[in-house]
């Protein structure tokens, strides 16, 4: 064999190579669910396992749930969960939705909640299901789940002492530039019931301390109620570090104490 | 007998021999093709060999003379390589030479006593030099890196570059004026456009500095090599320079050096001015091959680095600068084709730039207190450009075609003295990318005997952008709509009139037509500190076109010996970028502002120079500049123009000795910008120098001696940033060796 038939070889096969790698990656335009597995328990030869994008932490989380009878995924004919935090001398729950098949891959369902405390010595969490199968039965169970720390929950409370529940849904990850501003509000009825509060107004004041005193705010639009309890505005970092937020609410013409919320930008 | 054969044979070989070397060759005009007489054919700056006859024709020997300069009254000066089979070597009319296209040379002033500016290269650095020169003033922020400005205007209003090259700053503080970039040593000549009629070549009719560097020469083998040494300041610099060619004569190189390094100088009644040290180290290689066909090939590197810049004015320091610029450029020979090249040319150029506040007490300054900031800028770029001649239905023009794209980058981190405070990081610039493109063209028309009428045009097409995301959704966060790329076409134009009234008195006027889209600073920008007025910047990707209208009118009186030119200028802006207050960050320590077209402005003033042979070898030169700059939205003064200010300087030549002295003025300075910036008035000064140059050894070794400052004046310049005063009393020594 030559060297110009070795060369034409080394050649063709680079280019199908090249072909190969840009169209395999070319394929990835849907998108695609990152989870990672939280827990799992099996009740009567189902697996409810429980997925979600990171570690539960308080504030948001969107929680995916599969139902396995072996190796087989399930599709039920109803599925409802509640989250339940165990605390010494009472229990009480936290705002979330009932699960619904999930918009991007139809395998899970899914559900927003609101986590309002981490777990700890203070108290644990579980959550407990129910689901109907296809074929008529019903099947509950608990799963007790471990909640973190965060930055991305505060609360305030009225002069009747009824509480609201501020979270920072959006940016996740803060960082330098414009980015979406939104805040998810819910109160306390009862230590069961935690509806959302779309009728506030909200008024927020970024800021950063540099020192010695000085600091400086940054542009932003103040987000306003879009319902279900969204709050939604943008904020234009124009620096990474850390900043603080602090959000007041507005409701029925009285202003509720100022909250602060203290978290890092990051530069990209 | 067989011996007289032998020697009569000797003598006729040896005769035709020298026959043989003889050549004669023919001048004339580019344009024309007509034959120019009184040419003068000079070996080296000085010495005339020849003229040329009335048909323009000359004749050297060969063997003696091969490498020639060729300068004849109203016509650039051309270097030539000599050659069997030559025969007709083209001059380029340079008809608008007196008026507002300055030419400045720096090293022999030839017979254009117009563009005397005197020889004091030797002792004075780029900054000074540009200083002196009328209608131009410098920006000051400490000793080191004086950013020019031409009638006011600096900058994103003016277009200084190298060879013709792009080079953009690095440094979002301007700490970095591209001219540092081109030692004096290196400096062939400065072309000075202040009205920016040459639209055709500068592609957007602003004011244009060309500094052109020295090229490779096909002539002997010759070195120099010199050095200085100024009190009290400690200011030292060795330089070396040399060229050297084949014996053919094709192939030559050149090569310059330098080395500067001053401690802090010391300002009038001895305060010594803290952190305003410096040191840099310019090289420069240039190589030229020449082809039989005429046509040469051009190679040139500019490197550049500087240490350890103390900015007085400013909050921060430059700890390294560093710039590589390099060329090819290709010189087509002359022809008589319809359409010809003259050169094409391809660069690339990078900037990188790192300043800090280490050295500085930062837990006690009044602006961003209790943190060190220190930035880094990058800026590169690419670029092309080509230019020839063309004949069209009779009609001759020169074209010009220019390319370039830029990449510009800047980052500022703020470290906390508070260890609880985490790390900030801003980005200044990111993935800004500048692409530029223009096509233009210039049309020489004689209108009669004695009026020349010159008309030029360009369109150009600029883009502007981001490439990076978070840097992008900054403006759309600011404005609420995605930047995207931001494209323009640009259209410039000028016309200019020159009436040769007699043999002494010539009239010359332009009008220039200029739009300008904003730099990728006014554009894309981000909370870039702004040391004039204290606010930190954002741009503004939405900006209009600036436009600006520039009127010019000339007056130049000029016999053997003395000579006189007044000029007149009156610019009309529209559309004026500038920065406007911006969101209430909630903070007096942090103020910003973006850039905005903020309505019209207008800057008139005039220059006067003459220059006068009072005989006994003695020459007397003054200059005068003053500009009424006023921003009629606002209806104050635009910031940071100089006062009324000129220079008188006196020259006594005898033999070998040269005396000169000099008074340097200007006047006081109440017309200041209140609302737009944080000025304050500057009072009036003068200041008396005196050099003494001496030649010995042939005029081989040059020593210079200057005591500058005499009466040890304390005085800042009105358009010294943080109102750092000027060197008091200093003397400075040079020793100049040529070879
Ligand atoms: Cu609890
Ligand atoms: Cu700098």
């Amino acid at each position: 064999m030559n060297i110009q038939s070795m060369l034409g070889r080394l050649m063709a096969v680079t280019a199908l190579l090249v072909f190969a790698v840009s169209c395999d990656s070319s394929d990835n335009n849907d998108p695609e669910l990152d989870l990672i597995p939280i827990n799992s328990v099996t009740v009567d030869g189902y697996t409810v396992s429980l997925e979600a994008t990171n570690e539960l932490e308080i504030g948001a989380n969107q929680l995916f749930w599969k139902i396995k009878q072996g190796d087989d995924t399930i599709t039920p004919q109803s599925f409802t969960i509640s989250p339940i935090m165990d605390m010494a001398t009472m229990s009480h729950s936290t705002p979330f939705d009932q699960p619904e098949t999930d918009a991007i891959d139809d395998s899970y369902l899914s559900n927003l909640a609101v986590f309002i405390m981490p777990s700890g010595d203070m108290g644990s969490w579980t959550i407990n299901f129910q689901f109907t199968t296809q074929s008529g039965s019903d099947i509950s169970g608990e799963m007790p789940i471990n909640v973190n720390s965060s930055w991305k929950i505060m609360n305030t409370q009225d002069g009747n002492g009824k509480k609201y529940f501020v979270t920072w849904f959006e940016p996740q990850r803060p960082m330098s530039g414009n980015n979406d501003l939104t805040f998810l509000v819910h109160t306390r009825e009862t230590m069961m019931n935690f509806p959302a509060v779309s009728d506030a107004e909200m008024i927020v004041y970024p800021y950063m301390g540099m020192g010695g005193g000085t600091g400086h705010s940054t542009p932003f639009t103040p987000p306003v109620a879009t319902g279900n309890g969204f709050y939604e505005g943008d904020i234009n970092y124009s620096m990474s570090g850390l900043w603080t937020t602090t959000v007041e609410l507005v409701v029925e013409n009285d202003t509720l104490p100022e909250m602060v919320f203290e978290y890092s930008v990051i530069a990209k | 007998m067989k011996h007289l054969i032998l020697i009569i044979g000797l003598l006729f070989t040896g005769a035709e021999a020298l026959m043989a070397q003889q050549i004669s060759v023919k001048v004339a005009d580019m344009t024309t093709k007509e034959p120019i007489v009184q040419a003068h054919i000079k070996d080296g700056p000085n010495s005339v060999i020849t003229v040329t006859d009335v048909n323009g024709m000359f004749t050297v020997d060969l063997s003696k003379y091969s490498h020639l300069t060729i300068t004849a009254v109203g016509y650039a000066p051309k270097n030539i390589h000599l050659q069997r089979g030559m025969e007709v070597i083209y001059l380029n009319p340079e008809v608008f030479r007196d008026q507002t296209e300055l030419l400045v040379l720096a090293n022999e002033e030839g017979e254009q006593n117009v563009h005397a500016y005197h020889n004091r290269t030797a002792d004075q650095g780029m900054d000074q030099f540009l200083d002196n020169i009328d209608g131009v003033s410098t920006t000051k922020r400490g000793a080191f890196g004086w950013e020019p400005a031409v009638r006011g205007q600096s900058d994103q209003r003016m277009n200084l570059v190298i060879d013709g090259m792009q080079v953009f700053k690095a440094c979002v503080d301007k700490m970095d004026p591209i001219t540092s970039y081109v030692e004096t040593n290196n400096l062939s000549k400065l072309q000075i456009d202040k009205s920016g009629s040459g639209v055709a070549q500068n592609g957007t009719g602003v004011s244009t500095v060309n500094l052109v560097t020295q090229k490779a020469e096909s002539a002997p083998t010759s070195f120099n090599f010199s050095t200085s040494y100024r009190a009290p300041d400690q200011y030292r610099t060795v330089s070396l320079s040399g060229n050297t060619s084949d014996a053919s004569g094709r192939n030559a190189v050149r090569f310059s050096g330098s080395y500067k390094k001053a401690d802090d100088f010391r300002a009038g009644n001895d305060r010594t001015i803290q952190n305003t040290q410096y040191e840099k180290l310019n090289l420069n290689v240039n190589y030229r091959h020449t082809f039989p066909s005429q046509h040469s090939l051009e190679a040139g590197y500019i490197m550049d680095k500087a240490y350890d810049i103390g900015y007085p004015a400013l909050l921060m320091d430059a700890t390294k600068a560093l710039a590589d610029i390099g060329q090819i450029r290709f010189n087509f020979a002359p022809s008589n084709n319809d359409f010809q090249f003259n050169t094409a040319q391809v660069y690339a150029n990078g900037v990188r730039h790192w300043m800090d506040d280490y050295g500085r007490d930062v837990a006690n300054r009044q602006v961003m207190r209790g943190m060190y900031m220190p930035m880094y800028g990058t800026t590169t770029t690419y670029g092309a450009k080509l230019n020839g001649a063309a004949t069209l239905f009779d009609h001759q023009f020169d074209w010009f075609m220019d390319a370039y794209m830029s990449d510009a980058f800047g980052d500022m981190l703020m470290e906390s003295l508070d260890p609880s405070i985490q790390d900030m990081l801003i980005y200044n610039l990111d993935e800004v990318k500048t692409n530029n493109a223009s096509l233009g063209f210039r049309h020489r028309i004689q209108l009669s005997d004695n009026v020349l009428m010159k008309i030029e045009e360009s369109i150009r097409y600029k883009t502007l952008r981001t490439d990076s995301e978070s840097h992008a959704s900054f403006f759309q966060g600011l404005y609420g709509e995605a930047p995207g790329t931001r494209a323009k076409f640009l259209l410039s134009g000028s016309g200019s009139v020159l009436w040769m009234m007699n043999n002494n008195w010539s009239l010359s006027g332009s009008l220039v037509y200029s739009e300008r889209m904003g730099n990728h600073m006014e554009l894309f920008g981000h909370y870039i500190y702004n040391y004039t007025d204290g606010f930190f910047y954002d741009g503004n990707p939405w900006l209009k076109t600036e436009r600006s209208i520039n009127t010019d009118i000339n007056a130049t009186w000029e016999t053997t010996g003395h000579s006189l030119s007044f000029t007149l200028f009156h610019k009309q802006y529209f559309n004026y970028i500038d920065g406007v207050l911006g969101t209430d960050s909630g903070s007096n320590d942090f103020r910003f502002k973006q850039y905005a077209n903020v309505g019209d402005a207008v800057i008139t003033g005039g220059e006067f120079r003459s220059f006068n042979d009072l005989g006994m070898m003695i020459t007397l030169e003054n200059r005068l500049s003053y500009l009424y700059a006023h921003n009629q939205t606002l209806d104050e003064p635009l910031p940071l123009m100089p006062p009324l200010k000129g220079n008188t300087t006196l020259h006594f030549h005898r033999g070998r000795n040269m005396f000169m002295a000099d008074l340097e003025w200007a006047a006081e300075q109440n017309r200041i910008a209140e609302i737009s910036s944080i000025e304050d008035q500057t009072g009036a000064y003068g200041i008396f120098n005196l050099t003494f140059e001496r030649r010995w050894m042939d005029g081989d070794l040059t020593s210079i001696v200057s005591l500058n400052n005499i009466l040890d004046h304390y005085y800042h310049t009105h358009t010294s940033i943080g109102n750092i005063p000027e060197a008091g009393r200093n003397l400075m020594i040079s020793l100049s060796y040529q070879f």
